[in-house]
């Protein structure tokens, strides 16, 4: 029963992506000289070239790197939100857990001293405890004393984004730069890079492992069977005995210490320093990311792939066709809007429903212009 | 001369379920026909198709001799055909008349503006004619729950039904009101409307039909005049086989004071006293009934005892343990079980599967969790086995729980909450929308507590089950224990019958020292 709902899956996730990159096309025909070209660009641009003209040579590298480097991000920030998702509680923000995890994992890298064993896992650790405490707030108002948890986490994007900019500014940035930004972190505190000529680091491994972590997480822990069951139906787990509140409230700082992860991750391996701005807005492209995977661990995995890819492809295409970056984002959001879409397909049909039950309501209320 | 005549109607879903198959269902005109059959026999499809709210795969229906296509609701008023449905669908603000004519108001006048007047007067007027006594000018949630369904009929006949369609109507009444409502009908008939009555309760299908269809697995299993048979010959037809509707009861074999409840209060969140001063001692080796029209405090004392909400006073002592400051798991953990009334909300995860829904109460222990691990293997052993002792259709344990009937879930329910092995058990309204088959498992295994020396706390709304199941009966009324009745057969209570309950139920009477 399993397999063959993944290959009806399957198929129609393809088959959306197909009418998607259609409409994508569509809308490249009408602004550019060469569409095709163009388009191609969007499709095949992460992928390595192989060349024999000149030998057996590969060339390329680099973007394949790029899709790569990005999907890690990716990955990262939708492991992140599916765990709020699963526990059915909802986060904007993942936004500012990362830049406190950047912080935290910037002063570390900065201001202590260490071989490369001990810094690195150092700084990735106060990267994700201070996204872990910046989550806990949020969880905490909400489990408590029910404040909701998407103005929450708004407004304490904004403390986070001021307070990082303010100690950037006032502390941490090198005067000699002609930005607001720190010095180059020391070797010892940036994630070495695996694949030569690519920003491909051993976050690759971290992510993996996060992903792995997450399942092992939801399915193998009474800590997951609780998110599992406070997002199936809340006053179950709590007629079941589940303290549902401290689950609530675990499950949003969870989602933000993988945040955290994420701002170390973007400080020590594709920055190597602090700047002022880090990557606005990248906190949300994980919403796209869980919603894609169903909040599966391994499904994240391969949205974070195809997200990340979507989005390198379109920055190649921005960079070396005639389509400018405003028409790229259109086209990058029609995609995501189909697929998202058809996710939502099911609450459509509930929504259907729902409404024409409505509808037999008024049937019998009789109307008047029946 | 029949009214309607449904021939071989078959409605097969989109996804296969054959709801009916070969229908043939006939009425007479004037007669009351009673159709019964189990959640799931086909009854409710038959029906929607005759409303118009579902057309038929294949099949004719005949009103008077002629071929009708009903493609609507609009279509079946139209023909006279009307449904008062099991969840009333009135407006509660608005008021008993503004409901009655809402969607055909009469109109004054060049201004086109509801003629209120007249419609309170159209209200009086049809409820003087049939005898369905209503407040025109009250809003219908002031109204009780006997005078809501009588705004329904009223709907129906203002809207020129000629035959009713009456879906379950006494799921929600008390006696008396069961009463009043089956005074209503005949006299409906009288005046030359036909009714064609859906119900899960045998003994009404003999007080009030003429005839009676029974229904199982989508297909008619036969049409009898009700008189020529016994409920034990419907339920036979039912059912497919013999059903005991009287529970075997060995004698009782009482012990001490298991569970004691001592002036327990609780007041709502919107400052309203719900229970109030509630004392009771559930006794080892008996079932103790509740009765009482629902919202007066029944939900409320089940939730309080089992920790899902906090008493505002008094105690509960389960074997001389104080649980009233426990939370659920603190309660459970003191040997208390719930069956929970509100099956969908509390009882059951649809979206989990059956396994992961069976162990909520002990997935934090060993064997399931051990050194911080949880084993989904130990969780399905124990569902595999669970399932097979308690008789669960499912399609597998890692199926959802939504795909199972409500008979089902709430046998994963009990399942779950019996393998616990509770000294007391709260069962709250446990056989409610649950098919024969199952309401008999689910009954039987409450015996079996008793009869194992477990202390069962019955809240039912079915008078029926709390007297064939409960060794004493305690009433409430607004909260408040009125009334506590010994129900043993051997003791001897004759002058305890649902009549006399109901008395108490309504608050006409009330003991005035409780033994």
């Amino acid at each position: 029963m399993m397999r063959t709902s993944f290959w009806s899956e399957l198929v129609r996730i393809g088959a959306v992506v197909s009418v998607a990159l259609g409409i994508g096309f569509l809308i490249t025909c009408f602004v550019s000289e060469e569409p095709v070209a163009a388009f191609r660009e969007l499709l095949t641009g992460p992928f390595p070239k192989i060349s024999f003209a000149d030998g057996f040579q590969v060339k390329g590298m680099n973007r394949f790197g790029d899709w790569i480097a990005e999907s890690i991000t990716l990955v990262l920030l939708g492991l992140a939100i599916a765990i709020v998702f699963r526990a059915r509680q909802f986060s904007l923000g993942a936004d500012g857990q990362l830049l406190l995890g950047a912080l935290a994992a910037g002063i570390v890298s900065l201001f202590v001293d260490a071989s490369i064993w001990i810094h690195i896992p150092l700084a990735l650790v106060a990267a994700m405890i201070a996204g872990f405490l910046w989550g806990l707030i949020p969880g905490l108002l909400k489990a408590y004393i029910g404040v909701d948890e998407i103005v929450s986490t708004l407004m304490l994007n904004v403390i986070a984004l001021q307070l990082y900019q303010l100690l950037l500014t006032q502390w941490l940035r090198d005067p000699t730069a002609g930005f607001v930004g720190t010095e180059n972190f020391p070797v010892t505190a940036v994630l070495p890079v695996i694949v030569p000529k690519t920003r491909i680091t051993i976050a690759l491994f971290l992510a993996l492992l996060a992903v792995v972590a997450i399942w092992f997480l939801l399915t193998r822990t009474p800590l997951g069977y609780e998110i599992r069951i406070v997002g199936a139906n809340l006053r179950f787990a709590e007629y079941g005995g589940i303290n549902t509140k401290w689950v609530i409230a675990v499950s949003m700082a969870l989602s933000g210490a993988l945040a955290g992860l994420t701002g170390a991750y973007l400080a020590m391996g594709l920055l190597k320093k602090l700047t002022l701005n880090l990557s606005p807005g990248i906190g949300f492209e994980g919403i796209v990311v869980a919603l894609l995977a169903r909040n599966r661990p391994f499904g994240v995995l391969i949205a974070g792939l195809f997200y990340g890819y979507l989005r390198t492809g379109a920055q190649i295409m921005e960079r070396s066709s005639d389509v400018t970056r405003e028409v790229v984002m259109v086209i990058q959001a029609v995609i995501i809007l189909l697929i998202t879409a058809e996710r939502l397909f099911p609450l459509f049909q509930e929504w259907r429903k729902r409404r024409s039950d409505a509808l037999i309501v008024t049937d019998l209320a009789g109307g008047e212009g029946a | 001369m029949s009214l309607i005549e449904m021939r071989n109607i078959t409605k097969v879903y989109p996804n296969g379920v054959a709801a009916n198959q070969t229908v043939d269902f006939s009425i007479d005109r004037g007669e009351i026909h009673a159709l019964v059959g189990e959640n799931g026999a086909g009854k409710s499809t038959l029906m929607k198709i005759l409303y118009g709210l579902e057309q038929p795969t294949s099949g004719e229906i005949y009103l008077d001799e002629k071929a009708v296509q009903i493609d609507s609701p609009h279509h079946a008023i139209d023909l006279g055909i009307g449904m008062v449905h099991q969840n009333f669908m009135l407006v509660p603000s608005f008021t008993i008349a503004q409901n009655v004519v809402l969607g055909r108001e009469p109109r004054s006048g060049m201004s086109r503006f509801v003629d209120t007047q007249e419609a309170i007067r159209i209200t009086e007027s049809l409820a003087a004619n049939y005898s369905l006594d209503v407040d025109a000018t009250a809003t219908v949630e002031s109204a009780p729950v006997g005078m809501r369904q009588r705004v329904e009929i009223l709907k129906t006949l203002y809207r020129g039904a000629d035959l009713l369609i009456l879906d379950e109507p006494t799921a929600v009444l008390t006696p008396q009101e069961t009463d009043d409502l089956f005074d209503a009908v005949r006299r409906l008939v009288d005046q030359g409307k036909t009714v064609i009555f859906i119900t899960h309760k045998l003994i009404e299908v003999k007080e009030i039909s003429q005839r009676v269809t029974v229904m199982r697995h989508g297909k008619v299993m036969g049409r009898v005049r009700t008189a020529d048979v016994s409920e034990e010959d419907i339920a036979r037809m039912m059912v497919g086989r013999d059903v005991f509707l009287q529970i075997d009861k060995p004698p009782q074999q009482r012990g001490p004071a298991l569970a004691q409840i001592q002036n327990l209060g609780y007041v709502s969140e919107t400052g309203q006293p719900m229970l109030r001063n509630v004392t009771l001692d559930v006794y080892a080796g008996e079932v103790l009934g509740i009765a009482g029209v629902e919202g007066n405090g029944q939900t409320e004392l089940a939730e309080v005892l089992s920790g899902l909400k906090q008493a505002t006073t008094g105690n509960i002592l389960v074997e001389g343990q104080s649980i009233v400051a426990a939370d659920a798991r603190g309660v459970r953990r003191a040997g208390v079980g719930h069956i929970p009334e509100d099956r969908l909300t509390n009882g059951v995860a649809l979206e989990a599967d059956i396994a992961d829904n069976l162990v909520v109460d002990r997935y934090y222990r060993p064997p399931f969790t051990n050194g911080g691990r949880l084993s989904p293997r130990r969780i399905r052993t124990e569902a595999t086995a669970l399932i097979a002792e308690f008789d669960i259709r499912a399609a597998g344990d890692d199926s959802p729980l939504g795909s199972l009937s409500g008979g089902n879930m709430q046998k994963v329910i009990v399942a779950r909450e019996l393998s616990a092995d509770p000294k007391l058990l709260i069962a709250a309204q446990p056989t409610r929308g649950v098919d024969i088959g199952a309401s008999e498992f689910v009954r039987g295994q409450l015996v079996q507590q008793r009869n194992e020396g477990k202390a069962v706390l019955l809240i039912s709304a079915d008078l029926a089950e709390v007297m064939s199941l409960s060794d004493r009966i305690a009433v409430m009324y607004k909260g408040e224990i009125v009334a506590i009745f010994s129900n043993s057969r051997e003791g001897g209570n004759p002058a305890l019958t649902e009549q006399e309950l109901g008395l108490y139920m309504l608050g006409l009477k009330r003991q005035e020292t409780l033994p």
